[in-house]
């Protein structure tokens, strides 16, 4: 998450709405913001509907696994990132910057 | 004689073994490399949740987004743990 802190104010301009998901309780993933400094939402996925809707519950955490989705205006996915490949952004982070650019 | 036998048990255990432990190896080093359904191109499920703004609990859903900005979601394991 610190990763996409570090990384919002390029997201931003490149009309991206960065979204941190897990199946914490929305309080303790208010504390977890302020402890490490992220000023975008991380939402609650209390329950884990959600990750289960993405197809990304995993057994052996009872838990999402580290996913990065890159969601286009229109819906659709754009990038992937998982697992330990879903720690460094950069590849979304230059798809955004693609895009606004139009290339 | 005897000591034929062994030799050869012997080899054909190390021969298991080095058929076997790459295989076990493999599986540990991956545990979660299995592919994710949704793919690149899919539309992504609309979803409603909920964050603390520390105020108010404050209502998100993919679908405000739409025609308006791209979003990223970021799903961690669990709060307090790096990554």
């Amino acid at each position: 998450m610190k990763a996409f802190q570090q990384n919002l104010q390029k997201l931003e301009a490149a009309d991206t709405q960065v979204l941190g998901v897990s199946m914490d309780s929305p309080f303790a993933n208010k504390a977890f913001a302020d402890q490490i400094g992220v000023t975008f939402p991380l939402l609650s996925d209390w329950g884990g509907d959600v990750t289960h809707r993405y197809g990304i519950y995993t057994d052996e955490y009872k838990a999402a696994r580290r996913i990065n989705f890159l969601i286009g205006k229109d819906g659709k996915i754009l990038e992937e990132q998982l697992d330990r490949e879903a720690i460094d952004p950069t590849k979304i982070v230059d798809a955004c910057e693609r895009k606004k650019l139009g290339r | 004689m005897m000591r034929k036998t062994v030799q050869r048990v012997l080899g054909l255990w190390l021969l298991t073994f080095a058929v076997v432990c790459p295989q076990l190896m493999a599986q540990a080093a991956k545990p979660n490399k299995a592919p994710v359904k949704l793919k690149v191109g899919d539309v992504a499920p609309d979803f409603k949740m909920q964050y603390f703004d520390g105020h108010d609990l404050k209502d998100v859903s993919l679908g405000q987004y739409r025609d308006k900005k791209n979003v990223v979601l970021a799903f961690y394991i669990f709060a307090f743990t790096g990554g």
